[in-house]
C-alpha cells in the first residue's frame, strides 16, 4: 500500500516548448534523487480559489504523488510506493 | 400498436462506460497497480463497502458491493483504495470534453457513463463504428493509455446500453434491426438492463422466461405482468424506439455517511448531522434552490432502518434553521441504538431569487449572512467558517461521489 504523507518535496519541473508539455523530471526525496520515468496522470483540483495541479509519477522503482500549489509554487509530496 | 415492428431506424444513439471506472484510473495514475487486482472501497476497513474492482479483480470473483474483507478472502493479494473523487471527476470532465467534439448532445448518465446522439452531426456521417474506434484510440492518446471503454450503438438509449454491455472490457457493439433477434436469443432476462429477479418473477408468472418470448409479447400480455405503465415503455424499448430521453430534473438535494463508530447518543451524532446539513445546504443554495422539507434516514448496525421527513411552512436556506429541524427528527427517532448509516436530504424545491419576507424576523438579513458565509468558503475552501458544533468532525463525512448523480459535477471544472 502507498505510504501516506503530507511533507515538502524537492523537484525539478520541466516545459518542452516543442512538445507543449510540463513535467516533473526528478525527485529529490529521503535523501535520494529519483529520474520521473512516467507520468501515470495529471489532474487539478481547487480549494477555495487555490488551484493544485496533481501529479501521478513513477521512477523505475516507485511511485510518488505530487502536489504543486499555484498560490505559492511549493510541491508537496502525499503518496509514495516502492523502493 | 399491436403489431409494432422493431425501429428500422439507423442507430444514432452511443452508450459509452468506462471500464470498471475508479479501479482503472487508480491503475492508471500508478503504473505499478496495472494488470494487479485492486479495488477502490469507500473506506480501507476490513467491513469497507467495495465500490469498483480493477478487471483483474473481476476476473477472480471480486464484485462491487462485497466488503473489504470478502474481496481478501477471495483474493488474498487484493490492494485497497480509498477514493480519489477529484481524479475520477477530471477524467469524467476529459471524457465529456473529448465526445463533445463529436456531438453536442452529451449527457452523462453517471461519474462513468455517458450517451451520445450523433443525430443531424456531420460525425455521423463517419460511420459510427469508426467514430467508437477513434473515440477509444483518442481516450487513449489524450486521457490515459490504461483505461477502456466499452461502447454501445444502437437506435435508442436501451438498446446503446445493453450493446455496451455485450462485451466488457474494451467492447464496442451494435444492436440493430437486423441482428436484434441473434442478440435477444443469447441473452437471459436478468441480463436485459433494468430486468433484475424480481421484474424476471413477474415475467415468469406470465409465461415469459427468455428475452425473445419478452419480446414477442403483445402490450397487453407485458401490462399483466407489470400492471403499470412501465410495461408500454418496455414494449417500446425492445423495439427500438425512444422512452428513456427524459430529464428528470432537480428533486432533492442529499448528503449521506456511514459512520466508522456506532454511535448512540444523539449528542455525538448531533455534530456529523451538522456536517451534512451544512453540506447539504451549500450546495442548495450555490444550485439556487430553497426547500421546504427535510428528511432524516437512519440505517441502524442491526440493519433495521427507520426515516421520517418534516415539511415546513416556508421555504429555507439557512443552514441552522434547516439542522434544528433535522435535529428535532433526530430525537423523534424512537429508536436508541448503535448508528451504522446516516442520511439527510431537503425536497419539495423551489428555485427562485426573491425571499418571501417574514413578520417576526429579518430573512433578508439570514439571506445575506449566508451569502456572506459562502462567498468566504467559496474563496478559502469548504469549512473554512463554520458551526461551532461541528469543530470535532474533521475528516468526518469526506467528499464522496454519488453513484447515478452527476448533475453538479460541472461546478467542479476549472
Amino acid at each position: 500500500m502507498p505510504l501516506k504523507l503530507d511533507a515538502p518535496v524537492t523537484v525539478i519541473f520541466g516545459y518542452d516548448a516543442h512538445k507543449s508539455v510540463v513535467k516533473p523530471l526528478i525527485i529529490k526525496w529521503d535523501g535520494r534523487q529519483y529520474k520521473i520515468i512516467k507520468i501515470g496522470f495529471h489532474h487539478t483540483y481547487r480549494e477555495g480559489r487555490t488551484l493544485f495541479h496533481v501529479f501521478s509519477v513513477a521512477s523505475n522503482t516507485a511511485f510518488f504523488r505530487l502536489i504543486l500549489n499555484t498560490d505559492n509554487l511549493f510541491w508537496r509530496l502525499t503518496e509514495v510506493e516502492g523502493d | 400498436m399491436i403489431n409494432l415492428p422493431f425501429n428500422q431506424k439507423p442507430s444514432t444513439l452511443m452508450h459509452i462506460d468506462l471500464n470498471s471506472c475508479f479501479a482503472t484510473i487508480e491503475q492508471q495514475a500508478n503504473p505499478f497497480l496495472r494488470g494487479r487486482p485492486i479495488a477502490v472501497a469507500a473506506y480501507d476497513s476490513p467491513s469497507g463497502c467495495i465500490l469498483a474492482p480493477s478487471i483483474e479483480a473481476k476476473k477472480l470473483g471480486v464484485k462491487v458491493g462485497m466488503r473489504v474483507k470478502e474481496g481478501r478472502l477471495i483474493c488474498p493479494d487484493l490492494k485497497i483504495f480509498s477514493p480519489d473523487p477529484n481524479k475520477y471527476r477530471s477524467v469524467h470532465l476529459a471524457l465529456k470534453k473529448l465526445l463533445l467534439t463529436y456531438s453536442e448532445s452529451v449527457v452523462p448518465k453517471s461519474i462513468d457513463e455517458f450517451v451520445v446522439n450523433f443525430e443531424g452531426y456531420p460525425s455521423f456521417k463517419l460511420g459510427m463504428f469508426n467514430v467508437g474506434h477513434q473515440i477509444k484510440s483518442k481516450i487513449k492518446s489524450e486521457i490515459g493509455d490504461w483505461l477502456t471503454v466499452s461502447i454501445g450503438i444502437g437506435p435508442n438509449r436501451f438498446l446503446a446500453k445493453q450493446a455496451a454491455g455485450l462485451h466488457k472490457p474494451d467492447g464496442l457493439d451494435e444492436i440493430n434491426h437486423q441482428n436484434y433477434q441473434d442478440i435477444y436469443s443469447k441473452l437471459s432476462l436478468t441480463d436485459i438492463t433494468g430486468i433484475k429477479q424480481a421484474n424476471a418473477s413477474r415475467l415468469n408468472s406470465r409465461g415469459i422466461y427468455t428475452v425473445m418470448d419478452f419480446y414477442n409479447s403483445t402490450i397487453y400480455d407485458l401490462r399483466s405482468a407489470f400492471k403499470s405503465i412501465t410495461s408500454y415503455y418496455w414494449y417500446l424499448r425492445l423495439r427500438g424506439w425512444e422512452i428513456d430521453d427524459v430529464d428528470f430534473g432537480r428533486k432533492s438535494f442529499g448528503n449521506m455517511y456511514s459512520l466508522p463508530k456506532p454511535f448512540t447518543n444523539p449528542a455525538d451524532l448531533a455534530p456529523i448531522l451538522h456536517k451534512l446539513v451544512e453540506k447539504t445546504t451549500y450546495r442548495l443554495r450555490l444550485s439556487g434552490y430553497q426547500a421546504r422539507g427535510i428528511h432524516l434516514g437512519i440505517l441502524y448496525r442491526d440493519h433495521s432502518f427507520w426515516h421520517h421527513g418534516h415539511v415546513c411552512h416556508s421555504y429555507l436556506f439557512d443552514s441552522t434553521d434547516i439542522y434544528k429541524r433535522a435535529f428535532r427528527l433526530l430525537l423523534s427517532s424512537p429508536y436508541r441504538q448503535p448508528v451504522a448509516n446516516i442520511s439527510v436530504s431537503v425536497f419539495d424545491l423551489l428555485k427562485t431569487n426573491n425571499l418571501q419576507l417574514e413578520l417576526f424576523q429579518s430573512i433578508d438579513k439570514k439571506d445575506r449572512l449566508a451569502k456572506a458565509i459562502d462567498k468566504i468558503n467559496h474563496r478559502y475552501g469548504q469549512f473554512v467558517i463554520t458551526p461551532a458544533m461541528m469543530l470535532q468532525t474533521g475528516d468526518l463525512v469526506p467528499d464522496r461521489i454519488s453513484f447515478g448523480g452527476v448533475k453538479e459535477i460541472d461546478l467542479f471544472q476549472i
